[in-house]
């Protein structure tokens, strides 16, 4: 049987906020990520997403259940888990140029393999000749590209990506996640993206999960069976990706109105 | 014209207005402009320039790049683990609220009257704005940064020089101007209170032997120390912070 590369159990995380009291932030979350399978997660806003892929990454310890990385428990970043962050503004080391930023990424690896490496992942987000600039002088769409070669560039099992899209124009946005999914296909590694956009979470995965509001549960499991390769027209304007789209955002709506119960508002 | 033109006509009027101040005025105690040049002169082309200028420019350098390392080292630790900001946070408040000139006789009895005593002095008082600007600069990193260095395994000493130290680092350079300035400003008042050489001595011996005019001299060679200081720590800044946005080379959108 193949085992998860990631595994989730019962997650439960509290922070504590600065007036000294303690919020729940998820109360029990669990999955599964096979490997090379695409996994996204929605849900409302302050849902606990960040925290969840925090906890995942190692980052943060959480306050009850497991994290599981092929099998072993997390206590510190795995090698071969990279991220991606959402403001690759401040993701992006300023003082660096786009090369020696992917470095980072290939750290461990001897200088001339390294280079190569460098150029190999640069190239296969299109950014090839742009190694010598700094992140400010390029465009959003284009730094988070670099960011991604960043995180691809040491061959990672797992890749996981917090609304890396979130601050790109739609253009860019639609483009950036063909770069992503042509990049998922060539290589084996596993996703876990959190994302606000329903429609990009189906467009992209093989399963998308729905949280609920704060303390966080996963609310339901949506299987995605498009068929792949999928392309934005295509895919995006069959029949079953309207009612899929329709299906997750009935369950995020609930999710939000259940939040609206409890809260009285919605952040 | 440019700025570097425009600075100069600025001290040309200046100059002329000394000058003919001086000369309406004529008064003993406010000599002329000429006249404090040509004992500035003096004082960088004859002996003093080796018992008294250089010496001091070598206290100012030594205490100044002391407070440095130190103020940046610590202010690092300092503003990275909670715990040792909580620990250090009431004896730092105390120690750079002592008046430095009240350091001087305590460095004087422990080192005595020469340049070590001015170098301690220099360090107490030049430690401060390091410190505090690097703890700021580092405890204000962002926290995705963080986690970007955490993720790619930069931790320890990796973390501290490759992230930290680039990320403070226009933090750490406002705080080690002011040191350069803190520095130059306390080594004269060191030498002045108890030295036995350097330019502020130089300064305050020619004032009680009535020599006005050499310690106005003494006053326009200090202001270019200050001034050279001053171009050649912005060179080095300019260098190292090259990669800020809009400073590099020409290329400036938005
Ligand atoms: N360090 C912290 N200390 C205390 N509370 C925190 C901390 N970080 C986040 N929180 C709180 O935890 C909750 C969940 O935050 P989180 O960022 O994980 O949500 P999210 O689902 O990613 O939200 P969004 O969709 O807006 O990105 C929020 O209410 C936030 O205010
Ligand atoms: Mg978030």
């Amino acid at each position: 049987m193949v085992e998860p590369v990631l595994s989730v159990r019962n997650l439960q995380v509290s922070l504590r906020s600065r007036d000294g009291s303690v919020n729940q932030i998820t109360k029990d979350v669990s999955l599964d990520l096979m490997p090379h399978e695409f996994v996204s997660i929605v849900g409302p806003s302050g849902s606990g997403k960040t925290t969840l892929l925090r906890s995942a990454a190692g980052l943060r310890p959480p306050s009850g259940g497991q994290v599981l990385f092929e099998g072993t428990p997390v206590t510190d970043v795995p090698k071969g888990l990279s991220i991606v962050f959402q403001e690759y503004n401040k993701s992006l080391f300023p003082w660096l140029s786009v090369g020696k930023n992917v470095a980072v990424g290939a750290r461990e690896l001897p200088v001339d393999e390294k280079n190569q490496k460098v150029s190999e992942a640069l190239a296969h987000v299109g950014l090839k000749g742009f190694e010598n600039r700094y992140p400010w002088e390029l465009s959003g769409g284009m730094q988070q590209r670099a960011a991604l070669a960043r995180a691809m560039v040491s061959d990672p099992s797992i890749l996981l990506m917090d609304e890396p899209f979130a601050s790109v124009d739609a253009l860019t946005r639609n483009h950036l996640e063909d770069v992503v999914l042509a990049l998922w296909s060539e290589s084996k590694f596993a996703v876990l993206l959190v994302t606000h956009d329903v429609g990009e979470a189906i467009y992209l995965s093989d399963r998308v999960l729905v949280l609920s509001a704060r303390p966080s549960t996963v609310l339901a499991e949506v299987k995605i069976d498009l068929e792949r390769p999928r392309n934005q027209i295509g895919t995006r304007s069959q029949a079953r990706f309207a009612e899929l789209h329709a299906e997750v955002l009935e369950r995020v709506e609930a999710a939000g109105r259940l939040a609206v119960g409890i809260d009285g508002h919605v952040d | 014209m440019s700025t570097v033109a425009l600075g100069w006509v600025g001290i040309l009027i200046l100059a002329a207005a000394w000058q003919i101040l001086a000369i309406l005025l004529h008064k003993s105690v406010f000599p002329t402009f000429v006249a404090a040049i040509a004992a500035a002169y003096h004082i960088v082309t004859g002996p003093a320039l080796r018992t008294d200028i250089l010496p001091s420019v070598e206290r100012t350098a030594v205490g100044f790049l002391i407070s440095s390392l130190l103020g940046v080292g610590v202010g690092m630790l300092v503003g990275h683990y909670r715990a040792v900001q909580q620990w250090t946070a009431t004896v730092i408040d105390f120690l750079r609220s002592l008046p430095t000139p009240l350091l001087v006789p305590v460095a004087i009895v422990v080192f005595g009257l020469n340049g070590k005593m001015v170098v301690a002095t220099i360090i107490s008082a030049a430690i401060w704005p390091v410190l505090i600007n690097t703890a700021n600069g580092t405890a204000e990193i962002e926290p995705t940064m963080m986690d970007t260095a955490n993720v790619f395994g930069l931790r320890g000493r990796k973390l501290f020089l490759k992230v930290i130290l680039p990320a403070a680092s226009p933090q750490i350079f406002a705080g080690l101007r002011i040191a350069l300035s803190v520095s130059l400003a306390i080594m004269v008042v060191a030498e002045i209170l108890g030295g036995s050489s350097g330019i502020g001595y130089y300064i305050s011996n020619a004032q009680q032997s009535f020599d006005i005019v050499g310690s106005y001299g003494g006053v326009i060679v200090l202001g270019l120390l200050g001034w050279v200081f001053d171009t050649l720590f912005l060179a080095f800044e300019r260098r190292l912070l090259s990669w800020q946005r809009g400073t590099v080379g020409g290329f400036i959108d938005g």
